[in-house]
């Protein structure tokens, strides 16, 4: 395949992928099915991403007879850490996306040739999950890093694009709450106290953001204005004490005075150009760790050691497939255990491992002497 | 200090002693081992080959000076190759006159085989314990070999003044030097790799090539055929669950990265130069890569060194400083087989 028929051929699936998010925004019908554009995007990265040709021959996949989404190999996240996962060259990057984390030295690296249709995506599902029902323009605080001072965070990207459409362009100078690595209180306690009472607020944050904000405010409340909401996403990472997600969730309400139902969770991944969301914001029958998936991805249980799906309502791990992840990989491997439930999937963490048998150290004990994960 | 040095060799001589009339009866110690540990009865044969028997005076003299001095230690077994609690109790028995053993729930054989042995013999200072609660212990020493959660559960559990030494977890490397003849290194490799099912901390689980890509192909190729051929008459045992799905996801990632040698009862994979070490999970699987020099060794293992107890080689002449300081080092199928000169983990405590 020529470069600029590799480029054509992944322009216009981009085109598809954003096609799908356009008719959710209109809600309208899909304009083709998941598999169809699953199996394309399996084809297309299986001629251009030289390592996912080779996990295809050693999983005795062939291509041309891929017929569902759940037919193609999905790439372990590890792969970003040892391989390019790219259809392109390296120098085609419009923007390269790296893991926080620096386990064993080794971060993943997601480049992105054309990352509109991460944009559109993130937008049109975020704004109806966490923003429905808000007249913009709203105030935005980041309790995180803007994506100028964190270029390579996927998740300071994410972030910055809400600020800019939620406020619709104005965003404010007081914004973003962590610089150069440090939480700025007094910032996020000044700018709330300048907020418009009457105005809905949107705070989006990382949930070690969250602990430190928590801990200094020491009990201290930030009352939000009436309908404001708050969205936490991530892990700990290390880089805070641990804390039990109902239990931040019940901190968070407390300190910024919003309903526990108006702090939502986010999943994303570096890896991903798609996240999922839990839905209490826009689903009274919603429960916290119930996660919705957007129309152009999903989250299928899988078996850890033949990978394939598991039956609904059993404990697998989360092979995520986002027809918007067009120039690297469709189908990601992760390591998060997750269970599908009605209206979503449940999201329960790492797996913790049975007594290992001798003293060979284990991968889990190893990665979490590290510091974490991604 | 109460005894004298002299006293102490004879103390671990004893359990030496032991070890070799429990080395003599092991056919009928192997069933309950194997049921135990996993390994299959050829495992559990070869696993005994590990077990320390005899020792040189001079080792015996290194050995007594590393275990220190206590009125007492108690010795917590948590998770261990089958072989390691006779290193454990000599330990113990070299820095104190009384010893207590807490035996793994799930790996108790042997441990409760030599504390037998040794009261037989005359040592009344050994005595197995039930008791879980380190708090209960008001004096001296304690000894705990486990993860590390483990250990700093039983830091966080003891009374003010007893001392704990942790001896944690860990994992062997190789290095194989631009000199090694390859179908040699690949057999006494695959020596080390099946020993316990690789479930040890001395067990390498990275072998590192100094030099070319095609000449660490050369190697994995190799290795793989030397432990096909090992794998016939040594079978491996059950894996579990977790290290199952782990050796998935450590194949899919390295065949996508670069390439792996399958194999019901092992693998081998290949990762490109310069990539990030992906460390396997035990059960007969080994990432070999390409590293161009040994300063790049020291740089490619540099985010692992902490948890890196051997390193075995081909060339001890030329390790130089390529391995951890901390680490033991020793030719390559000879990794298991660690003097008797003290801990096996020499990382501090």
């Amino acid at each position: 395949m020529t470069s600029l028929g590799r480029r054509g051929e992944s322009e216009a699936l981009h085109a598809r992928a954003r096609s799908m998010v356009r008719a959710f925004e209109r809600r309208a019908a899909m304009p083709e099915s998941f598999d169809t554009l699953a199996v394309d995007l399996a084809r297309f990265q299986e001629r251009t991403v030289p390592g996912y040709a080779r996990l295809c021959a050693a999983r005795g996949v062939d291509p041309a007879r891929m017929v569902r989404a759940v037919d193609a190999p999905a790439v372990p996240t590890d792969a970003f850490k040892l391989a390019h996962v790219f259809a392109f060259d390296a120098t085609d990057a419009a923007v390269t996306f790296r893991t926080s984390g620096t386990t064993l030295g080794a971060r993943g690296t997601h480049f992105m040739r054309d990352v509109g249709t991460y944009d559109v995506a993130a937008l049109a599902f975020g704004r109806e999950m966490l923003a429905r029902g808000l007249t913009l323009p709203i105030s935005v605080l980041v309790i995180g890093p803007s994506a100028d001072e964190a270029p390579d965070s996927s998740l300071a990207h994410m972030c910055t694009l809400f600020a800019r459409a939620l406020t619709q362009g104005a965003v404010a100078r007081q914004t973003f709450f962590v610089r150069a690595g440090s939480l700025d209180v007094d910032g996020v306690r000044a700018r709330v106290a300048v907020l418009d009472p009457a105005a809905p607020a949107v705070v989006l944050a990382t949930s070690f953001a969250l602990v430190h904000l928590l801990d200094a405010l020491g009990g201290e409340r930030l009352a939000l204005p009436a309908g404001s909401r708050v969205m936490q996403t991530g892990g700990f990472k290390g880089k805070s004490r641990e804390v039990a997600a109902d239990v931040l969730r019940h901190d968070t309400a407390l300190a910024f005075g919003v309903p526990e139902r108006a702090v939502i969770g986010e999943y994303g991944m570096t890896e991903l150009s798609s996240q999922f969301w839990e839905a209490t914001l826009v689903d009274e029958g919603a429960r916290h760790g119930v996660y919705l998936a957007p129309p152009w991805a999903r989250v299928v249980a899988v078996d850890p050691e033949t990978l394939a799906p598991v039956p609904d309502g059993a404990i697998g791990i989360a092979r995520v497939e986002d027809l918007a992840n067009v120039d690297s990989a469709f189908a990601i491997l992760t390591q998060d255990r997750v269970r599908s439930v009605a209206g979503g999937f449940e999201l329960l963490g790492r797996a913790s491992g049975a007594p290992p048998r001798g003293c060979s150290i284990a991968l889990d004990e190893m990665l979490s002497s590290a510091g974490g994960f991604t | 200090m109460s005894r004298s040095v002299e006293e102490r060799m004879a103390d671990v001589r004893r359990l030496l002693e032991c070890a070799r009339v429990l080395f003599a009866a092991r056919a009928g110690l192997a069933p309950a081992i194997a049921a135990a540990s996993g390994l299959t009865a050829e495992g559990v044969e070869l696993g005994f080959a590990s077990l320390e028997r005899e020792a040189t005076d001079a080792e015996l003299r290194a050995f007594v000076a590393a275990a220190g001095d206590a009125g007492r230690v108690h010795v917590v077994l948590s998770a261990n190759v089958f072989v390691a609690p006779l290193r454990a109790m000599a330990l113990a028995r070299a820095a104190a006159e009384r010893v207590t053993v807490r035996v793994s729930p799930r790996d108790p054989v042997l441990t409760r085989a030599l504390v037998e042995e040794a009261v037989a013999a005359g040592d009344g200072a050994i005595a197995l314990v039930d008791e879980r609660d380190v708090a209960r212990v008001d004096a001296g020493e304690v000894h705990v070999y486990g993860r590390d959660e483990t250990i700093a559960a039983v830091r966080a559990g003891v009374r003010p003044g007893v001392v704990v030494r942790g001896h944690g977890s860990g994992m062997g490397v190789a290095i194989v030097s631009p000199g090694a003849q390859m179908d040699g290194a690949a057999d006494a490799l695959a020596l080390d790799v099946v020993a316990f099912d690789q479930r040890g901390c001395l067990s390498p689980r990275l072998a590192v090539i100094l030099g070319s890509a095609a000449r660490a192909e050369v190697f994995a190729e190799a290795l793989h055929a030397s432990l096909r051929a090992l794998g016939t008459r040594i079978p491996r045992g059950q894996l579990l669950a977790d290290e199952r799905s782990d050796a998935c996801r450590w194949r899919d990632a390295l065949s996508f990265a670069g390439r792996v040698w399958d194999a019901s009862d092992h693998a081998v994979a290949l990762a490109p130069e310069g990539s990030p070490l992906l460390v396997p999970p035990a059960g007969r699987h080994v990432t070999v890569i390409p590293v161009p020099s040994p300063e790049a060794v020291v740089s490619a293992l540099s985010p692992i060194a902490r948890f890196v107890v051997a390193v075995g080689t081909d060339d001890l002449a030329a390790l130089g400083g390529m391995a951890p300081a901390h680490a033991r080092r020793s030719v390559l199928g000879a990794m298991q087989r660690p003097p008797l000169d003290g801990p096996v983990d020499r990382r501090s405590a």
